[in-house]
């Protein structure tokens, strides 16, 4: 009873544990990070992880799919240079299609290498990664690229302005996508075929499942999801930095594990690797506060990484040592039994 | 007798309101006055060098041409709107200063990122800030410039009296410049020259004049080159160039190129190029200038390094292993490894830039602002050519 209540206990632990955590730095935060818990410095960091959450997105689903995508911030970018860089010839409108659709065609790209050439993905994406900032220095001559038009600075301030508290539309469009995307994998049919696909890539095909349409899906939605948030960004920012989204692929595959998706494959949620976006911001933020430098920041972002893939390595032994055992069964046996046939079971070490 | 009631009412209500305001005036008053008697003029940075030394150039703002652009990249006025930038803004929206004083005031400190040059800029910034008893914040994005622009959001809703800040990008400065001014908070950038729109929206700019520093360095290089070659019809020379993408990039290169163009004709550049993917890493540099020893052999005659310690060291590697030691390097400096290189007579010269003076002088520039004094929209640090005759005078190195 104790042994299978524990169980209970750790799986429910496993669950919510992103959440648990997400409440642990709010709750610490607000109390004694000074000037925390203030709406501006929500609306701050709202606005802050809202690229790398909408990167987490389509990066998610990749992962349930049980691969990795390692072009996210070059993708990043890739669509931010090609929005300013071909506006003044196409306007906004044609410059951020654009810039999706040429995400879209590396996500396809990554998809097909992927599914019809099995190749591993880290391979795969790695070379596009390379590749497309080659790609990207030669196109910007080594320079960022900026549009200081009143149009472009127009765009911004209405990404930038708070229609309701917490809430300006760069945030929305985050939260949108969140929902949007979330809802297909919980809802609807393909959305759960992504969890077959990432859990058991045979199984999947022997239930009809055509699963390199799947992969091929997954990678176009990172590459998408990575150039919306590169094209958002750089419309706020109205400049797109060659280094934009350098940082944003260790910190989005770090959220991704801390959210509670498997890297093998079969589990997770896009939900959940946006509040380990939004936590890991926070913990940023509170740090910053505080008046303590990056060494502080990289330290506890380390720690909580750390203490994720310990926690997995454990919860997989868990696992290993429980297969085959059915507690609840044995339960119901000991019941059932008569006190001759206990002994007989005591005996050969049931 | 309701009369008089009524007149004491209005008496005591008027000094109600004029009171606090008379007072505050005059705390006002005085704090300006303490603030103006101090004097930071005597501070000394960590290699016992004036921490505010006086900016040395008096060059005359050129004309700008109609079009830089248009012109060749060997012409110094195709550089127009990165070297000069500062001298042609329109100020948006540019607060007035309050003439309060500086004591007292809380100022937001945003750097680019973690190095040591970063650390004895604080280092500088804060003994200024310290003279003046302000409260003073320092942030560094550890050259992020997604997380400046964020630490940019928290420092506006910290309501500071100013925000002094290095911007990571040229580019991307204009939108974070505006921001700030949007939000009513008086900027200042430094180190780093922006954009020049960025500068509309900004008290000012303080900082090292790269181009300049680097003409100067041109100049003591093309000497040495000539005395070296003696008669050489052409002397070919190489750059190891900045990150792309800000401001030294161009100036540590384009500086020198533009400038000897006029200077010294028979100097020719053979190549330009950024280490990659390292900008600024020993063994990155090191096979950079391994293969052009290989492919210019004895036409190579002269180095300009963008950074004195990881890409000099790097140079310097590659020359030993090649056996030479007839190429004039020279390189923007001035750190601890730069000036043990002077000192042994490997680099020939380094540029003078100090970071704790860098840091000081954007602090005291707001001080001045908040004092009321008039100012110039762009002050440059003092400018000097390090080299083996005055070396030692720098020790010990700042960073």
């Amino acid at each position: 009873m104790r042994r299978s209540g524990k169980i209970n206990f750790l799986a429910q632990g496993d669950k919510y544990r992103i959440y648990i955590l997400f409440v642990v730095i709010f709750g610490f935060m607000s109390i004694f990070a000074p000037k925390f818990f203030s709406v501006f410095n929500f609306t701050t960091i709202l606005n802050a992880i809202a690229m790398n959450a909408t990167v987490a997105i389509g990066f998610t689903v990749v992962m349930i799919c049980g691969q990795l995508d390692l072009s996210i911030g070059t993708v990043i970018t890739f669509a931010g240079c090609l929005t300013l860089g071909l506006q003044p010839l196409l306007g906004f409108p044609g410059s951020i299609a654009v810039a999706v659709l040429g995400g879209a065609l590396v996500g396809f790209l990554n998809g097909i290498l992927v599914a019809k050439a099995k190749i591993n993905s880290f391979i795969v994406t790695l070379g596009t990664m390379t590749i497309l900032q080659g790609a990207i220095y030669q196109y910007s001559g080594g320079n960022s690229i900026s549009v200081t038009t009143d149009e472009a600075f127009a765009i911004s301030d209405f990404l930038q302005v708070s229609l309701l508290p917490l809430l300006t539309p760069r945030i929305l469009i985050t939260l949108i996508l969140v929902v949007a995307v979330e809802f297909m994998l919980r809802r609807t049919r393909a959305g759960r075929n992504f969890y077959i696909v990432g859990g058991n890539r045979n199984t999947a095909w022997l239930a009809g499942i055509n699963t390199d349409r799947y992969l091929i899906g997954a990678f176009v939605l990172s590459s998408v999801m990575a150039a919306i948030g590169g094209v958002v960004s750089v419309l706020v920012s109205t400049a797109a930095t060659l280094k934009l989204g350098e940082i944003s692929l260790m910190y989005v595959i770090s959220a991704t594990i801390i959210g509670g998706t498997a890297m093998s494959g079969g589990k997770g949620g896009v939900l959940r690797s946006v509040i380990a976006i939004l936590s890991l911001e926070m913990l940023y933020t509170g740090i910053i506060l505080f008046g303590l430098g990056n060494e502080v920041k990289i330290f506890f972002a380390g720690l909580i990484l750390a203490y994720v893939v310990l926690y997995e390595a454990y919860a997989t032994y868990r696992h290993e040592k429980n297969l085959g055992q059915r507690p609840e069964l044995m339960k119901e046996l000991a019941t059932r039994l008569s006190t001759k046939e206990k002994k007989l079971l005591g005996s050969r070490g049931a | 007798m309701k009369k008089l009631a009524f007149i004491a009412l209005a008496i005591a209500l008027a000094a109600f309101v004029a009171v606090p305001l008379i007072g505050q005036t005059a705390a006002q008053k005085a704090n300006l006055a303490a603030s103006l008697k101090i004097d930071t003029s005597k501070l000394l940075s960590a290699d016992n060098q004036l921490l505010l030394a006086p900016s040395t150039d008096n060059r005359k703002v050129p004309k700008r041409p109609a079009d830089p652009n248009k012109l060749p990249e060997t012409d110094p006025l195709h550089w127009y709107d990165m070297e000069w930038a500062g001298w042609n803004v329109k100020p948006t929206n540019i607060p007035k200063s309050p003439m309060t004083g500086a004591i007292g005031k809380k100022v937001i400190f945003i750097v680019h990122g973690d190095h040591p040059w970063t650390t004895a800029c604080i280092l500088g910034a804060q003994k200024v800030a310290d003279a003046y008893q302000m409260e003073f914040k320092a942030l560094s994005p550890n050259w992020d410039k997604v997380v400046q622009d964020q630490m940019i959001d928290q420092a506006i809703a910290e309501k500071p009296d100013m925000i002094l800040l290095i911007p990571l990008d040229a580019k991307g400065a204009v939108q974070q410049a505006r921001k700030i001014n949007q939000a009513k908070i008086p900027l200042h950038l430094f180190n780093m020259l922006p954009d020049a729109a960025a500068l509309n929206y900004s008290l000012g700019w303080t900082g090292p004049d790269d181009f300049g520093q680097f003409r100067l360095l041109a100049r003591a290089w093309a000497d040495e080159l000539r005395k070296r070659n003696p008669g050489a019809k052409s002397i070919g020379v190489a750059y190891v160039q900045h990150a792309p993408g800000g401001s030294p990039f161009f100036a540590r290169s384009f500086g020198p190129i533009s400038e000897l163009a006029g200077y010294a004709k028979e100097i020719k550049t053979l190549v330009a190029a950024s280490p990659t993917p390292a900008t600024f890493d020993a063994n990155t540099t090191m096979q950079l200038v391994s293969d052009w020893i290989t492919k210019y052999g004895d036409d190579l005659k002269g180095i300009c390094a963008s950074d004195d310690s990881a890409q000099a060291l790097g140079i310097f590697e590659a020359l030993e292993k090649a056996g030479r030691n007839d190429i004039v390097v020279v390189a923007a400096g001035n750190s601890k490894q730069g000036m043990d290189l002077v000192k042994d007579g490997k680099l020939f010269g380094i540029t003078y830039q100090t970071a704790e003076g860098d840091g000081a002088l954007s602090v005291q520039y707001a001080a001045d602002w908040f004092n009321g004094k008039k100012l110039a929209v762009r002050q440059n640090l003092a400018q000097h050519i390090i080299t083996a005759e005055d070396v030692e005078g720098f020790y010990p190195p700042q960073w």
